[in-house]
């Protein structure tokens, strides 16, 4: 209400107001003051991702001392190399990319005809869809976690890769559907109904009109899919015991128990982990930042 | 017109939807009210329930979970909003910046865990070595094994990880705002404060309140950075009910009671999704307000 009336009062333009006597010297001084404390922020908010990488190349014997440095004194690869020949890294890494594959590919293919449903089709029974999806995409993975391993046991599916990817899947198809749904929603009904004139069916303007078009989509529900793979630690520590088919969360995540690996080590690992997903979102983050908060809040 | 086109598209979503979710949460809740003893199976009705309304550790559990999502809801939000009203006016460099601080949430969680346990480390962590740059302050801080220190230092590692997603959407909310109206306000001679007040805050409450729900939901689903970080201690300090869980059916194997305990959490799921669909439609309703007067 405060909005509207603002703008219905003021519309008429006026005279402004008597402003201070040295308005530009006072902005100048409020946009330094505005750009110090970004660069403050931006230097807090990149200090852990500094020190992974700082304590990954810091000479061994700076990264158990204390007060530990501020900066690099030397460069020293030992630790990604020693990471690489003492633990599985690499095959558990290799894991970890089959797993988020299987779940891309399954979540994209399911969210294609889910997405067509929520944005295109009004049936019965369609808000109880949209509820079930949402209920799907919002329950923590902690509460199904006993029966999903019962029931993964009873298939024989337990220490399985692709069998993991489906489970991964299963949380991420909703999230694909809503993200994929605001895509096909910027489809002008015009463009489709041309389609059909032009002899389209419905499932034939899917793939010839309305997935073209949403190629930002697609982007943001393949991202979506991998990260939510990639990241998970809950489902990978249930259903896989075999060491030999660790993913490389889980693997790296046991790290912290062992006596044997270095922190160096550590700091590496995790170097090495977070180094898919980052320049991944570095190389499209400009298409998906719009998809993503557009599937988040639908 | 196929009309039966959305049985068609149906089936294959609900089946695997069923097979990896539905059965499990059936089946979840049927086990909450069994038991099994060497091998057998047997319904015991509510037993697992009323053991459960007993267990102090249930209710420690139950505190620390609303605690952490109160928490972590006033903190994502503030912090969230905060970085929105500093980064939404055009300079130099923008993008960049937003790039910069949507990093945490491309670093996975196991690698943040690691990180910040380095950094917290009594020993040898960095943030030690801030910390005694403050009078008073002796250097040995025990930031993950210190009742109450351990809550705070999950909450910060979780506000890193975290805060991106919501600083995104309040900027895209706050830019949503027709700069007429601001324009306007200015004419009249209200001040920052009072354009803050009657036009920032009124527009981004529904987005604010969607966002809250949110918040709330997703601190209730974290696992990996608390389990990896403390385990769920010191003592029952940061044992929300997902770790509960999770150390209920893993380290005593007690499948059963755990299954029961998922079932208040499944309930407090369903609280969450019917929550953020009345909050949604209110931000629906917002937006389209906006568009009318833009």
């Amino acid at each position: 209400m405060a909005v509207s009336t603002v703008a219905i009062t003021s519309a008429p333009a006026r005279t402004p107001p008597v402003r201070n006597p040295w308005p530009r010297r006072k902005r100048k001084a409020k946009e330094a003051f505005r750009y110090a404390v970004i660069v403050v922020l931006c230097l807090v908010v990149l200090f852990p991702v500094y020190w992974m990488v700082l304590s990954t190349f810091q000479p061994e014997k700076y990264t158990l001392t204390y007060p530990p440095p501020f900066w690099l004194h030397g460069f020293n690869t030992n630790a990604i190399s020693s990471l690489f020949n003492q633990q599985p890294v690499a095959s558990w890494l290799f894991h970890s990319f089959i797993v988020s594959a299987v779940t891309v590919v399954v979540t994209v293919v399911l969210a294609i005809p889910g997405a067509y449903l929520l944005s295109r089709l009004r049936f019965r029974g369609s808000g109880a869809f949209a509820f079930l999806l949402l209920f799907t995409q919002l329950m923590p993975g902690a509460m199904i976690i006993v029966p999903e391993l019962e029931w993964f046991r009873t298939l024989h599916w337990t220490n399985n890769l692709f069998a993991l990817g489906l489970v991964y899947a299963a949380f991420n198809v909703p999230l694909g559907c809503w993200i994929l749904k605001s895509s096909f929603d910027t489809v002008p009904n015009e463009v489709v109904d041309a389609g059909y004139v032009d002899g389209c069916t419905q499932l034939g303007s899917i793939r010839r009109i309305l997935l073209p078009l949403s190629r930002s989509g697609l982007v943001a529900v393949v991202i979506v899919a991998f990260f939510g793979s990639w990241n998970d630690y809950l489902f990978a520590s249930a259903f896989l015991t075999n060491r030999s088919l660790y993913t490389a969360g889980l693997g790296i995540a046991t790290f912290i128990s062992q006596q044997n690996v270095q922190l160096y080590q550590l700091m590496a690992a995790g170097v090495v982990f977070s180094l898919l997903p980052v320049l991944l979102y570095v190389s499209v983050q400009r298409h998906v930042a719009r998809g993503l908060t557009a599937g988040a809040l639908k | 017109m196929q009309t039966n086109l959305h049985r068609k598209l149906l089936v294959p979503i609900l089946l695997f939807e069923g097979a990896f979710v539905i059965y499990p949460i059936v089946r979840g809740i049927i086990l909450a009210f069994q038991q099994t003893n060497f091998g057998k199976t047997s319904w015991v009705g509510l037993a697992n329930f009323r053991q459960m309304i007993h267990d102090p550790i249930f209710w420690a559990s139950i505190r620390t979970t609303f605690e952490f999502t109160f928490a972590m809801v006033v903190v994502w939000l503030s912090l969230g909003l905060g970085v929105a009203l500093l980064t939404n006016w055009a300079f130099k460099g923008r993008s960049f910046v937003r790039g910069i601080l949507a990093i945490p949430w491309a670093i996975p969680d196991v690698p943040t865990v690691l990180t910040f346990t380095i950094m917290l480390d009594p020993n040898f962590g960095i943030l030690n070595r801030i910390a005694s740059w403050i009078p008073g302050v002796h250097h040995q801080i025990q930031w993950l094994t210190a009742p109450n220190l351990a809550f705070i230092a999950i909450i910060m590692m979780v506000a890193w990880k975290g805060f991106p997603f919501y600083s995104l959407v309040i900027l895209s909310s706050l830019q949503a705002i027709p700069d007429e109206l601001y324009e306007a306000a200015r004419v009249d001679g209200a001040g920052t404060i009072q354009r803050f007040r009657s036009i920032t805050w009124p527009s981004i409450v529904p987005t604010l309140s969607l966002l809250a729900v949110l918040a709330f939901i997703f601190s209730f689903q974290q696992f990996t950075l608390i389990y990896l970080a403390t385990g769920g201690g010191p003592g029952q300090d940061t044992s929300t009910i997902a770790i509960l869980i999770y150390n209920q059916a893993f380290q005593y194997f007690n499948y059963n009671y755990a299954s029961s305990m998922a079932v208040v959490g499944l309930l407090l799921a369903v609280i969450g999704t019917i929550l953020f669909v009345v909050f949604e439609r209110r931000v629906i309703r917002q937006r389209y307000l906006q568009g009318g007067l833009g």
